[in-house]
């Protein structure tokens, strides 16, 4: 699970994220809504090790993503908002570098029911990357995290540029995941693909959570009426 | 996983329709810079010998002459060419290839191969060396300045570290990646270069070639590992290039000048006019042949009458007229000793001061070990300049013995030998220096070249702990 406890980061002058508190148990995936600089991608990188608190805890399962990165690291799938993979290799020979840096064992065809579980035809499998949409590079980066059997996965505007099918399959996979036992926490401007896919949503405003909701209590235009009042404020 | 990172770089290499296209060129450069220069060489070695044994047949057709008058006569020595030396031709084409061996003179070598070309050809042919030296380096830095950068803006990076990818192997996996595709190059002129003279190969020719390897493939490690070291440290790309093009500038083109001057300047060597004047003036005060007026000769003179308990020359039965020439040369040798000796310690402390530079610029060092094995260095033609004169003193006392104690007697200038003696004096044969010796001498710039080696190695851990992943 994912637990962040009273966590502040800040660049210079700038507070990315102040005091920070949030928990995604097993099997749960926790939406976190917010306009640019809001410190979502702070956040993520937080619990990717990356960077660390100058205050407060970060965990996921129990370890401090700070102090013991490698094995937190070893968790977790992540998906950028921009998915970029070496363009002169295909879809699958991405695939399968990445995999290798894990030191995951897969033969073709497990590589290829993975692409295909997430979302990317079979004739794209072969093809060079420089020839795919950011939606077929998005699946193949979905495909990365999906092959590492994470406990937990971390995305960054995940459904960014992807089509309606597209996004479609994501959130049913996500929503496979979660019930799997996976803990997700997903960053996302796409208040409807949040509302749909999410057990909880978090507004997040100039580093704080600000509103927490249960997605099953609001609608989708209740949910954008309730973001922009608070990105008004 | 080092392995995977590697295979993953050279996937990059051998897809990349511009990279292929550069390597096809740089594969056809390299061929013909191999077989241009083989030619070139065998060329060359073929008229030396064609000369030589021209000259050789002159000499053994002397009928009957006078040995002095032989000496006078003289011959000549050819510097041999290398194959090693298509590799890298160093100072061999600059120093000149002919010398003329006659008595009372240790001439000048002449004849140099830059002095008979066209001027457009003077500065500069394609030589292997050219391209192994300055090119493939340059295409090295061209390679590796974007490798973790390009990761890092793409945003990889990240997702390289999570999968579990650490940053020490990914800096020494990019760095490895980059310098094999150097060492492949590498590998590719040596292979051509052993197919092309596949019958001329022997273990001395091995080993040389062998060390010359090591050399280039710690360099290119250096130049590889520095570059993916300033990748690594700096967000942007260009900065990263523009320090390597600056580095490269610096270590190829002005600092082995820079570094050749401040040691020219701190060891000097007199000018020629100087050392022409020291060794006349020193000669002149010799034994002298031709003037009798001269106090040695006396004492040379009474010292051969009292040997052989005459009181005239013309009671010796034996040519004085040999014994004093002989007694000049020897003289001669002197001089020749005390003043090449000076310039030899010389030389050997610029070359000493000159490999030492290599702690700051470890192209010196490339290049010092580059010719130094492959036989095209001061040092190898120092040696032979040295054989050289070593044969001319035994070509010259046998002629002087032969004058002196063939049959004729003090004053008898018409006094001729006959053909067999000309034909028993033997040529000159050049001895390639000793491997150890060579070794030995550039011993500096093998450790100099390691300890960069492992500067770079420790940059790169350094690089890879201060590498900013977000």
């Amino acid at each position: 699970m994912i637990s962040i406890q009273q966590a502040s980061k800040s660049f210079k002058e700038t507070t990315a994220v102040d005091k920070l508190s949030l928990e995604v148990q097993k099997g749960e995936i926790l939406g976190l809504l917010g306009a640019n600089g809001a410190g979502k991608s702070t956040t993520i990188n937080m619990l990717l090790g990356f960077l660390h608190p100058d205050s407060g805890v970060v965990r996921i399962n129990d370890m401090d993503t700070s102090r013991e990165a490698d094995k937190v690291r070893k968790l977790i799938g992540y998906i950028p908002e921009n998915v970029n993979l070496y363009p002169y290799l295909s879809g699958i020979e991405n695939l399968d570098y990445f995999c290798r840096l894990a030191a995951l064992k897969y033969n073709k065809s497990d590589l290829q029911e993975i692409l295909l579980t997430c979302g990317l035809e079979e004739r794209a499998h072969q093809e060079r990357v420089e020839a795919y949409s950011k939606g077929m590079r998005q699946k193949v980066g979905i495909a990365i995290a999906y092959a590492k059997k994470a406990k937990v996965y971390l995305l960054d505007e995940p459904a960014s540029g992807l089509d309606p099918l597209a996004s479609n399959e994501l959130s049913a996979l996500l929503k496979k995941l979660a019930s799997a036992g996976a803990t997700i926490l997903m960053a996302s401007h796409d208040i409807f693909r949040v509302r749909e896919v999410c057990h909880r949503i978090g507004i997040l405003k100039n580093g704080s959570l600000v509103k927490e909701l249960h997605s099953k209590d609001v609608s989708a235009n209740e949910l954008e009426q309730l973001y922009l009042e608070y990105m008004k404020n | 996983m080092i392995w995977s990172i590697i295979k993953n770089e050279w996937q990059f290499l051998i897809r990349t329709r511009v990279l292929l296209g550069l390597s096809a060129g740089f594969f056809v450069l390299l061929i013909l810079s191999v077989f241009l220069g083989n030619q070139q060489i065998k060329h060359q070695t073929q008229i030396y010998q064609d000369a030589k044994e021209h000259l050789r047949q002159q000499w053994e057709s002397i009928d009957a002459m006078n040995p002095h008058g032989a000496a006078h006569y003289g011959t000549y020595v050819f510097k041999p060419s290398s194959l090693l030396n298509n590799l890298d031709e160093g100072i061999h084409s600059v120093t000149g290839n002919v010398l003329k061996v006659e008595g009372h003179v240790q001439n000048e070598i002449a004849h140099s191969e830059a002095s008979q070309m066209q001027t457009v050809s003077k500065f500069g042919k394609l030589k292997s060396s050219l391209i192994l030296q300055y090119l493939v380096p340059l295409l090295l830095i061209f390679l590796a300045f974007h490798s973790i950068s390009s990761e890092k803006e793409s945003g990889r990076l990240k997702v390289l570290v999570l999968q579990g990818a650490k940053p020490l192997h990914l800096v020494l996996a990019k760095t490895i990646s980059v310098c094999l595709y150097g060492i492949l190059l590498l590998v590719f002129v040596i292979g051509i270069y052993s197919m092309v003279n596949f019958q001329s190969i022997s273990t001395e020719v091995i080993t040389r070639t062998s060390l010359f390897f090591i050399s280039y493939a710690t360099y290119y490690f250096i130049i590889s590992g520095l570059t993916v070291f300033f990748s690594a440290r700096w967000q942007n790309p260009t900065v990263a290039l523009t320090s390597m093009l600056g580095i490269w500038i610096i270590w190829t083109i002005f600092l082995p000048s820079i570094l050749m001057t401040a040691v020219e300047k701190w060891h000097q060597l007199p000018s020629r006019n100087e050392f022409k004047a020291a060794m006349k003036e020193d000669r002149s005060q010799g034994l002298d042949g031709h003037n009798p007026a001269d106090e040695r000769r006396k004492t040379l003179e009474e010292q051969t009458l009292k040997e052989y308990g005459v009181d005239s020359l013309s009671q010796l039965p034996i040519n004085f007229d040999g014994i004093l020439m002989q007694a000049d040369e020897e003289y001669g040798n002197k001089v020749w000793d005390k003043h090449f000796g000076h310039l030899h310690t010389v030389l050997g402390q610029q070359k000493q001061s000159y490999q030492l530079g290599g702690l700051i610029n470890p192209f010196i060092s490339l290049q010092n070990a580059s010719k130094g094995f492959m036989g095209s260095d001061n040092l190898h033609h120092q040696e032979f300049l040295v054989q050289v004169e070593t044969y001319r003193r035994s070509f010259i006392k046998t002629l002087n013995d032969k004058h002196a104690f063939g049959g004729s007697k003090t004053g008898d200038w018409g006094w001729t030998a006959d053909n067999a003696f000309f034909k028993s004096v033997p040529d000159f044969k050049y001895k390639q220096l000793a491997l150890f010796s060579v070794f030995s001498n550039y011993r500096t710039d093998v450790i100099v070249l390691f300890l960069w080696l492992m500067m770079v190695c420790l940059l790169l851990m350094l690089g890879a702990r201060k590498l900013q992943i977000v």
